[in-house]
């Protein structure tokens, strides 16, 4: 069965039968993190989006992913004036429609060849391509309530109570520009069409219903008559909006952190509509360790009751520096949740100490390679990082000692927890670590080792 | 007990209607009540009220905005009373976004509901070098220092903050430095170790209140 179909079927809201369920992680310009390039880079550069999206598909092993996070794209496209950063997307600065409650001629809609839109299409052709089959690739675009923020900034709320026609008018236009740009999105081959709009958070229920519903109605029944899927995104506490949500006819629905989980799960399954969250961005994956990813997963896992229509998903845009590990961590919990019930229970066990007798590091006759892993035969990061340093063991055969091992014995995460292993996966060469997370190339390897050579002979 | 047109003023700002709110003021000055007490019990009495609504979860920004922009009509029609009354000033508030972070919306509601409490607020705007702060606490004899961040990339910078008030010699050892925005945290201002955090706009309001000084 191909890595997709457990997405599929959710999105196509099938009975949840036990196991894994399917996992989308909103690595945006985290990507960059995973291949040195930074958000600038990744968002302004073909080849280095291309290579960083297929360094998330390889990594994380997801079930969809989306192919760039940007919600500045149209905006730039239609006037908005940005500000780079190089470890988050891009900021807007100015709002066009400020000084003058106008609305865009249809002329002004993107074409495929404005702004960055050739880049983000060119990546979507080539990563459909490339791990299609695979993995359902999604194509995100800014919620028309968000464009028309970032077109009119903050007056747009005020213009809600002031010229309710302007506002619908505004929307109308930002909604013809959603539109084109699914169209655009699903030629280069995309799966689900995503429109992520934050500001929806900032509104009452009433408002919503008001002007933001009739738009999104109008977005979905496009996405869906073109044969796609379609998620609905947004961001903040948004509880009070989530029945709306659902009324507009979405596949799915993703939230973050501030929306209770359960309680909006409860009102999805009541629309039979599939929703995805809720890592949280900063305290569990951006500042956590693995064991709370893990832990954070596998008790979201356990704490929903019937999980037909859930999608594991952070809650949002990723950071562009969250841990590698702690991402790998939240892909293990959601694949095998069984196993990491074992390894939390493992990891508590061992808090009780586990005595494992560690080599005498400092006496050592030649190289001692140590690669501590989740589980590599199931971890992906795990199982490059042996792979790559398997490759480099051929050329040193009876010069070095090599061990794996595999967080899910006590005596392993006793091991693991003495020599002081933070993350994984990591390879320590004489007790040291010399490489955490990140699969380290055979040059690297080779300098290593032979440092490690010179200090034994020292 | 409040006088029933300062409770009419308070209506009606809540709801955001800015013409009534001026036309009231207006009648309330004719009947003899003073600039001040116009501000104190209707005006921002009616802030107030949004603010505990906001925290609530029963109204949003737009309604918080509406209400902020009908007090502003009603303190033009009392200013030149204003001026003459002699009421107690509480304390000023320099205010910003972070260095790197342009998302405003947050702040710009700590404003509104600060000015609510009678506090005096610099606006320093976005993307304000850590440094800058500190000048204009100085500058205007600030009581505190907020921060407000959206990213999880730029909230770092208040770290920055909270190192520079502390090395500052010129600085009133008194000021203090409160934190706030989608991802920050009470953790993450023990661990910057910032003086206050608020969780949103309303509760920065009460909290900078109750940390005022004057000079």
């Amino acid at each position: 069965m191909a890595n997709k179909e457990l997405l599929i079927k959710t999105l196509k809201h099938e009975k949840f039968t036990g196991g894994p369920v399917p996992w989308v992680p909103f690595a945006g310009v985290h990507a960059g993190k995973l291949t040195g390039y930074t958000a600038t880079e990744v968002l302004k550069d073909e080849e280095k989006l291309f290579k960083s999206v297929l360094e998330v598909n390889r990594i994380y092993k997801p079930q969809g992913q989306p192919v760039v996070f940007d919600l500045q794209l149209e905006a730039e496209i239609l006037g908005c004036e940005l500000v780079w950063a190089d470890d988050s997307p891009p900021s807007v600065r100015s709002h066009p429609l400020e000084d003058e409650a106008i609305v865009p001629c249809d002329c002004k809609i993107p074409r495929e060849t404005d702004g960055r839109l050739p880049i983000v299409l060119n990546v979507m052709r080539r990563l459909k391509a490339e791990v299609g089959q695979d993995t359902l690739l999604y194509g995100l675009l800014c919620g028309p309530f968000t464009l028309a923020s970032h077109l009119r900034g903050t007056d747009l709320f005020m213009d809600m109570y002031d010229d309710e026609d302007y506002v619908h008018r505004l929307l109308a236009f930002c909604t013809r520009v959603a539109k084109r740009l699914a169209d655009y999105y699903l030629e280069a081959g995309m799966d689900v069409i995503a429109p992520v709009d934050p500001m929806i958070s900032q509104i009452s229920a009433d408002h919503f219903a008001d002007f933001v519903q009739g738009p999104y109605t109008e977005l979905f029944d496009h996405i869906r008559a073109k044969g796609a899927y379609s998620a609905f995104f947004v961001c903040g506490d948004a509880t009070r909006n989530i029945e709306g949500m659902c009324n507009t006819g979405c596949d799915s629905l993703h939230v973050d952190e501030n929306v209770d989980l359960l309680a909006a799960k409860r009102i999805t399954d009541a629309y039979n509509v599939a929703l995805g969250g809720n890592i949280p961005l900063t305290t569990v994956m951006l500042t956590g360790n693995q064991q709370d990813n893990m832990k954070y997963v596998l008790d979201l896992y356990d704490s929903i009751a019937d999980k037909t229509n859930f999608i594991l998903a952070p809650g949002c845009d990723m950071p562009y520096d969250t841990p590698v590990e702690n991402t790998i961590a939240a892909y293990i919990a959601a694949s095998e949740p069984d196993k990491v019930r074992e390894m939390v229970a493992n990891y508590t066990l061992s808090d009780h100490s586990v005595a494992v007798e560690l080599p005498d590091y400092a006496s050592l006759k030649k190289p001692l390679i140590e690669i501590f892993t989740l589980d590599w035969a199931t971890c992906a990061a795990c199982t490059y990082m042996k792979y790559a340093v398997d490759a480099v063991m051929k050329d040193f055969a009876g010069k070095v000692d090599y061990e794996v091992y595999k967080y899910i014995t006590p005596e392993e995460v006793g091991r693991m927890k003495q020599l002081g292993v933070k993350n994984l996966p990591s390879t320590y060469i004489n007790g040291k670590l010399k490489f955490s997370s990140i699969t380290p190339s055979r040059k690297d390897l080779e300098e290593a080792l032979e440092q490690a050579f010179n200090e034994i002979k020292a | 007990m409040t006088k029933p047109i300062l409770e009419e003023i308070s209506a009606a700002m809540q709801k955001g209607n800015r013409k009534l709110v001026q036309e009231l003021a207006n009648s309330a000055l004719v009947e003899g009540l003073s600039a001040s007490e116009i501000l104190q019990d209707g005006l921002m009495a009616a802030m107030n009220v949004v603010g505990a609504k906001f925290k609530a979860n029963e109204v949003f920004v737009p309604e918080v905005l509406i209400a902020s922009r009908a007090m502003a009509a009603g303190i033009e029609v009392i200013k030149p009373g204003l001026a003459s009354d002699s009421s107690e000033q509480v304390g000023t508030i320099v205010l910003g976004t972070v260095k790197g972070d342009l998302h405003d919306i947050g702040k710009n509601l700590v404003k509104i509901m600060m000015a609510g409490k009678g506090i005096d607020v610099v606006d320093i705007g976005v993307d304000v070098a850590p440094a800058k702060f500190i000048e204009a606490a100085k500058e205007h004899k600030a009581a505190l220092i907020a921060c407000s961040a959206l990213l999880t990339t730029t909230m770092g910078q208040m770290q920055d903050i909270v190192d520079l008030r502390k090395a500052d010699p010129e600085l009133d050892p008194r000021v203090k430095v409160i934190i706030g925005g989608a991802p920050v945290t009470e953790q993450f201002r023990e661990k910057i170790g910032a003086d206050l955090y608020a969780e949103d706009a309303a509760t920065a309001a009460e909290v900078a209140l109750a940390n005022m000084f004057t000079y």
